[in-house]
């Protein structure tokens, strides 16, 4: 017979991951970034094997990624993604499974949805397409749109508080939590594979642009003249700092946080917070979280906490593995007859 | 004098915002809705004009929030209502039933679009049965209006509302996308003009004087359980005389089409052809689907030849008229689906084939 086939690793590439589907987003979508950066970044995820790989999603724009992936997929139902990566996760834990959602998907009506399995640590990737409006239904204010929002349905302003993701997730235990931004294509694909290789809940929270209905609605941290000045790049064992020429940075100030120049003679580098993605408590991750809404601070992008913890699956397993150890391997056979039986003639 | 001549004056509408209009005139207190396409617009509508001509909108976080909403509002004695379309409706299910056990007044809009799941967002019929059967668990249905044109989206918000209060009973109106989309010509209900009272069981609050009062589904001992629904049960009885149906030249008819809403319309097209070629043709329609006509289709059935069901679903209103016919006359059935609108020229290739059919069999008979 056939001699034997020598199976050499291939490198994978991006194109590996592109489906042959036309990609259907408006020119110039936020979304069309993250579909590159996330077929950029695959091929170099260590220990997961493309095979492996299935995408979630509920209903929006961004919830036709699994169409635009060269993997399994699933599109799910509005808000549900976060359950039905739960279902496919524990059915085959060996899956590495994403989830692709957006503002009104994962925090509107899927906001149930979403803390619970954040608070489980259900083994999931979820990528937050945050544009803070409804794309898909042709521009709705969402449940991330400032307050004050004028859209089709609020059309003299909104007058409800968004939600603040992060905290969120933070708030529902989520064990890896990170924010970064569509149109800096280095630092999502840094992102991307941080989340990859996290075992637990990994969330990431990624501001993107929807040209359409909420255009420019990011501009601030990514344009040139601006970005130095409002963008906080968060770096582990590093000080907060950011400006220009990197003179200003983050200080605590009692239970609050401020902007120092540390080149005026009373501050120093001293004074600035430094970084610490695995503090154990939450508080100071709350801290950076409620930033964003402060036009005093700049808005953290990075891995705001990362915090090690059993997975739902693992603790699913070792129970089933300590209730086997402890009354043995189940026997149908057994259990039947267990109670009283009858024959039928 | 002059404004209110206005007023009657045809205006070129879409049908989803003349709906909108329409229960702005009815003066509804409350809307609760979610985005979804195609009835986004009922949304944006409300959003816009409510502010400032009473009423509260709000866009709720998803639609099993609208229809809890509706349950509390209307609870409160409130004139409240929610659209949505078929996904969104199936979410509603739930507290239909609840809100159907509790015996509030309120209104929902199926705008329908092509299912199941997600489906697409092309008009369809395929939400009949879960709108006329009860939709949700237990023994209770909802009063359905199927409105044909713009202008009866307009003019049914208010006769829906009129039967939902007077029966205490959540009212639907099952529309498609097609017609919440199109432009006509409408003459909208006079504004205020819907007679409205806070009811007296409402959850307005509890001075001295006044009983307690809970308003609940929950009846945990099953004597207790059964009266409600015997009672629910005579209340359906009752609507029957509320049914409402529209005939187009079925007096001398060998052949009836049977369909609602946007069917309708399209057999009335076959019908004209059909005469035009000499064919004996007619056309039921029902208005009412809950209460269904089935008096006027069992007396049809005993002087025609038999009756072409057209939907654009697998056939679910034909489960009605079957029961209805009940054997009398055969009862056949021509529908599209997933979105798809079946054309007058392909209904009326159907009759003429089943023409074909009735006569060989008619002649083997007399043989
Ligand atoms: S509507 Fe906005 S979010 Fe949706 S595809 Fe178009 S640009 Fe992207």
């Amino acid at each position: 017979m056939a001699d034997k086939v020598e199976a050499k690793e291939v490198k994978l590439t991006a194109k590996d991951f592109a489906s042959d589907q036309d990609v259907r987003w408006c020119p110039g979508c936020g979304d069309y970034s993250v579909l590159a950066q996330v077929q950029r970044s695959f091929p170099d995820l260590v220990g997961i094997k493309k095979e492996d790989i299935v995408w979630v999603s509920g209903i929006g724009c961004s919830s036709r990624f699994p169409y635009y992936m060269n993997t399994y997929g699933f599109h799910g139902i509005h808000g549900r993604a976060a359950a039905i990566a739960t279902g496919v996760k524990l059915a085959n834990p060996k899956l590495s499974v994403w989830v692709a959602t957006g503002d009104g998907d994962l925090l509107s009506i899927g906001g149930n949805h979403f803390i619970h399995a954040c608070r489980k640590n259900v083994d999931l990737k979820i990528l937050l397409f945050n544009n803070r409006i409804y794309g898909l239904t042709k521009g709705q204010y969402s449940p991330t749109s400032e307050q004050g929002k004028i859209t089709k349905t609020t059309p003299y302003g909104s007058v409800d508080y968004p939600f603040r993701a992060i905290s969120l997730a933070l708030g529902s235990r989520a064990t890896f939590i990170a924010r970064t931004l569509d149109r800096d294509v280095k630092h999502l694909q840094a992102m991307i594979k941080r989340a990859a290789e996290h075992k637990g809940l990994a969330f990431v929270e990624i501001y993107q642009n929807c040209v359409i209905y909420n255009d420019g609605a990011f501009d601030i941290y990514t344009n040139k003249e601006t970005k130095d000045d409002h963008t906080l790049y968060l770096q582990h064992a590093k000080p907060m700092l950011f400006g220009k020429n990197k003179e200003k940075g983050i200080k605590l100030d009692g239970t609050k946080l401020k902007v120092i120049n540390i080149n005026e003679s009373d501050n120093s580098i001293n004074d600035v917070l430094v970084h610490d993605e695995f503090d154990e408590s939450p508080l100071y991750a709350t801290l950076l979280a409620f930033m964003a809404e402060n036009s005093d601070l700049p808005t953290p992008v990075g891995v705001f906490r990362q915090v090690f913890r059993l997975t739902y699956d693992e603790g699913v397993e070792n129970q089933i593995a300590h209730i086997k150890a402890k009354k043995g391997e189940g026997d149908l056979e057994k259990f039947l007859f267990s109670a009283n039986t009858w024959e039928v003639n | 004098m002059e404004s209110k001549a206005i007023e009657k004056e045809a205006r070129l509408m879409k049908g989803n915002e003349a709906l909108a209009e329409a229960a702005i005139r009815a003066k509804i207190d409350a809307y609760f809705g979610y985005p979804i396409t195609p009835q986004s617009e009922i949304l944006e509508y409300f959003s816009r004009e409510m502010p400032n001509r009473g009423g509260i909108v709000l866009q709720a976080e998803s639609e099993v929030a609208s229809i809890n909403m509706i349950y509390g509002a209307a609870g409160a004695g409130a004139r409240v209502m929610t659209s949505s379309s078929g996904p969104g409706i199936s979410l509603m299910q739930e507290g239909l039933s609840y809100i159907a056990s509790a015996q509030l007044p309120c209104l929902v809009v199926n705008v329908s679009r092509g299912g199941p799941g997600l489906g697409t967002i092309q008009p369809s019929q395929g939400d009949y049965l879960q709108a006329t059967k009860g939709g949700g668990h237990g023994d209770y249905h909802v009063i359905v209006l199927a409105p044909a044109s713009v202008q009866e989206m307009a003019d049914f918000v208010f006769d829906a509302f009129r039967l939902a209060e007077k029966y205490r009973n959540p009212a639907m109106i099952l529309t498609d996308g097609a017609l919440g989309q199109m432009m006509e010509k409408v003459i909208l209900p006079e504004e205020g003009s819907l007679p409205k009272k806070t009811p007296e069981w409402a959850t307005t609050g509890k001075p001295k004087w006044r009983e307690r009062n809970i308003i609940t589904s929950l009846f945990i001992q099953p004597e207790e359980m059964e009266k409600i629904n015997l009672a629910l049960q005579k209340k359906y009885e009752l609507l029957k005389q509320e049914v409402r149906y529209e005939e187009f030249q079925t007096s001398d008819a060998e052949v009836v089409l049977v369909a609602f809403g946007l069917s309708a319309r399209i057999c009335q097209k076959v019908v004209e052809l059909g005469r035009e070629k000499g064919i004996r043709i007619g056309l039921t329609r029902p208005i009412t689907l809950y209460p269904f006509p089935e008096k006027i289709i069992n007396r049809l059935a005993k002087k025609i030849d038999f009756f072409l069901v057209v939907e654009m679903n697998a056939g679910q209103m034909l489960e009605d008229v079957k029961l209805s016919v009940n054997g009398i006359c055969p009862v056949h059935f021509k529908g599209r689906m997933g979105g798809m609108i079946p054309s007058p020229e392909e209904v009326l290739e159907e009759v003429e084939m089943l023409l074909e059919k009735h006569s060989i069999s008619h002649d083997m008979e007399v043989k």
